[in-house]
């Protein structure tokens, strides 16, 4: 298995080479992505120079260790959110008949993936550390490493859980736009800033503020608004990541069972 | 004369119709960016003082609208050049007897109509969220104007990178990129007068501010009315720009397709 998945890495790096000017278009993507963002919040917040209490400064740390996780999430597990369509398009039964695991399977079909994110990701959660001025200990660095981790273990869990979905339901295009959203653009600012509900929802529903607002509090040293939980929560990020995917892989497989079952 | 442009505008409308579930979709995620800026907004305001100008409900009048208009702009009815350019279906398209061009403009506002359709009920659940100012009837109607000049615009901006692809084929990637810095330099994430020093003036000067930043600035009030014909009269500038550079492209473009085998 993990010979299979050193080739598969492998096929990508030689990929990469091969396609050249599309991987440079993308990375500008990414880049782009990722600056507009960035630069719409401190054009906002040269105007608004607080948000709830948090600066600039802490505002981009917020931003970079989302970003950071997300990508993380993005080179490892993206081909995640393609199960719907492999089902749809009928590619899906395929995984059956070969000696892996489905899931493994599901994560090594070759796409062009290169963890181009991820490393500007790193870059950029380092310049945002620095820049807020957070005290760095090999300690600090590590518990990052496990935030990051964390992290990308709960964007994988939710996005497994939406895609074992789609074996009893044909569309699940409406709710993954909802879910990316959530995600993608709700996690931009501190949670506090929402009503109660939304609170509620992010914290122990889709659990995306573990992915920065409380694991960032903790290395700030904020006091949290949104519940008035102690910062310390922060460090439980990678439990709910393991947490996470480890129920949607048990949903995962019960949907196996499903789909198998009506399949022919 | 126009029937078969009409023609292809209802053909658009129906293709497009048929996704619905997307258009569903697409009102959902509208709904939930409606409450996310109003939240920032509103947090930003409580906190800070606020900007000369400009209230906290002109703030969010503001992005409530910017949110509708994108209903509308973010439908990218020139995409079907890049599709046509794929599938070679472009050469049999300037074999026949019509303007392409208009063709495929009728074929946008065929699309363009359905996305037009979910403004309402996007409009009715936003109201359950915020509330949005209603100007007086003549500044509605100059924003209409305006709007419709905007829509101009974006359509021959699009135009021009799709038009990209009669040269390189593949414009996705660098479509969206445009995408992101268009967005965010036309005033549809937050109003360019934000942006600070020199930067802030130049962006008034890019195209891209005659697409959102206009119509928006003229439904708040900030354009007052002495100066109403010459924010319409730069949008127009822009408008015959953008579509004398696309007729100057499709002029070049049009004598070199290659398709491709398939």
């Amino acid at each position: 298995m993990l010979a299979a998945y050193v080739q598969y890495w492998k096929i990508n790096l030689l990929t990469m080479l091969e396609y050249r000017a599309d991987f440079f278009m993308w990375f500008a993507f990414t880049i782009v992505y990722h600056g507009t963002a960035l630069a719409a919040l401190a054009v906002t917040m040269l105007r608004f120079p607080s948000m709830n209490g948090w600066s600039l400064r802490e505002m981009f740390f917020l931003y970079a260790l989302w970003m950071t996780a997300h990508e993380l999430h993005n080179a490892l597990f993206f081909n995640v959110t393609y199960v719907p369509e492999y089902i749809r398009e009928g590619r899906f039964d395929r995984f059956f008949v070969r000696p892996f695991d489905t899931l493994f399977q599901v994560l090594t079909v070759p796409s062009r993936t290169f963890p181009d994110g991820f490393i500007l990701g790193l870059v950029t959660l380092a310049i945002a550390t620095h820049v807020a001025g957070i005290h760095v200990t090999p300690l600090t660095v590590l518990t990052i490493a496990a935030v990051l981790c964390g992290g990308a273990g709960i964007d994988l869990g939710i996005s497994l859980f939406v895609a074992a979905l789609s074996f009893w339901l044909i569309r699940v295009d409406t709710l993954r736009w909802i879910v990316m959203s959530l995600e993608q653009d709700f996690t931009r600012y501190p949670i506090s800033i929402y009503t109660r509900g939304v609170r509620i929802v992010l914290a122990y529903v889709l659990p995306f503020a573990f992915m920065n607002y409380f694991p960032a509090s903790y290395f700030l040293g904020k006091h949290d608004a949104a519940f008035g939980l102690s910062p310390e929560v922060g460090l439980l990020t990678p439990l709910i990541g393991l947490l996470w995917t480890a129920f949607s892989y048990a949903f995962w497989n019960i949907g196996l069972r499903h789909y198998q079952g009506t399949g022919s | 004369m126009f029937a078969p442009y009409i023609e292809y505008a209802r053909k658009a409308f129906a293709r497009e119709a048929t996704y619905r579930i997307e258009l569903i979709a697409e009102i959902g995620s509208l709904v939930l960016r409606v409450y996310l800026l109003r939240s920032l907004w509103t947090a930003l305001y409580a906190h800070n003082a606020a900007p000369t100008g400009l209230p906290l409900h002109s703030m969010i009048t503001y992005t409530t609208v910017a949110l509708l208009m994108s209903l509308v702009l973010e439908v990218d009815g020139t995409r079907i050049i890049r599709e046509k350019l794929r599938e070679g279906g472009i050469a049999v398209d300037l074999m026949k007897p019509i303007v392409v061009p208009f063709a495929y403009f009728s074929d946008g506002i065929g699309q363009t109509l359905v996305h037009a359709l979910a403004i309402l009920p996007s409009l009715l659940f936003a109201l359950l969220l915020v509330r949005i100012d209603v100007p007086s009837l003549p500044v509605l109607a100059i924003f209409f104007c305006s709007f419709a000049l905007g829509y101009g615009v974006n359509f021959f901006v699009n135009f021009l990178m799709n038009g990209v692809a009669f040269w390189t084929l593949e414009t996705f990637g660098l479509q969206l990129i445009v995408r992101w810095i268009s967005d965010l330099l036309s005033g549809q994430i937050l109003p360019l007068s934000f942006f600070p020093g020199w930067f802030g003036r130049a962006v008034f000067a890019l195209p891209f501010a005659a697409i959102y930043s206009t119509p928006l600035l003229l439904y708040v009030g900030i354009i007052q009315p002495a100066q109403w014909a010459a924010a319409l009269a730069v949008q127009a500038a822009w408008l015959a720009v953008t579509a004398g550079a696309s007729y100057l492209l499709w002029r070049a473009a049009s004598q070199r397709v290659v398709v491709q085998g398939g």
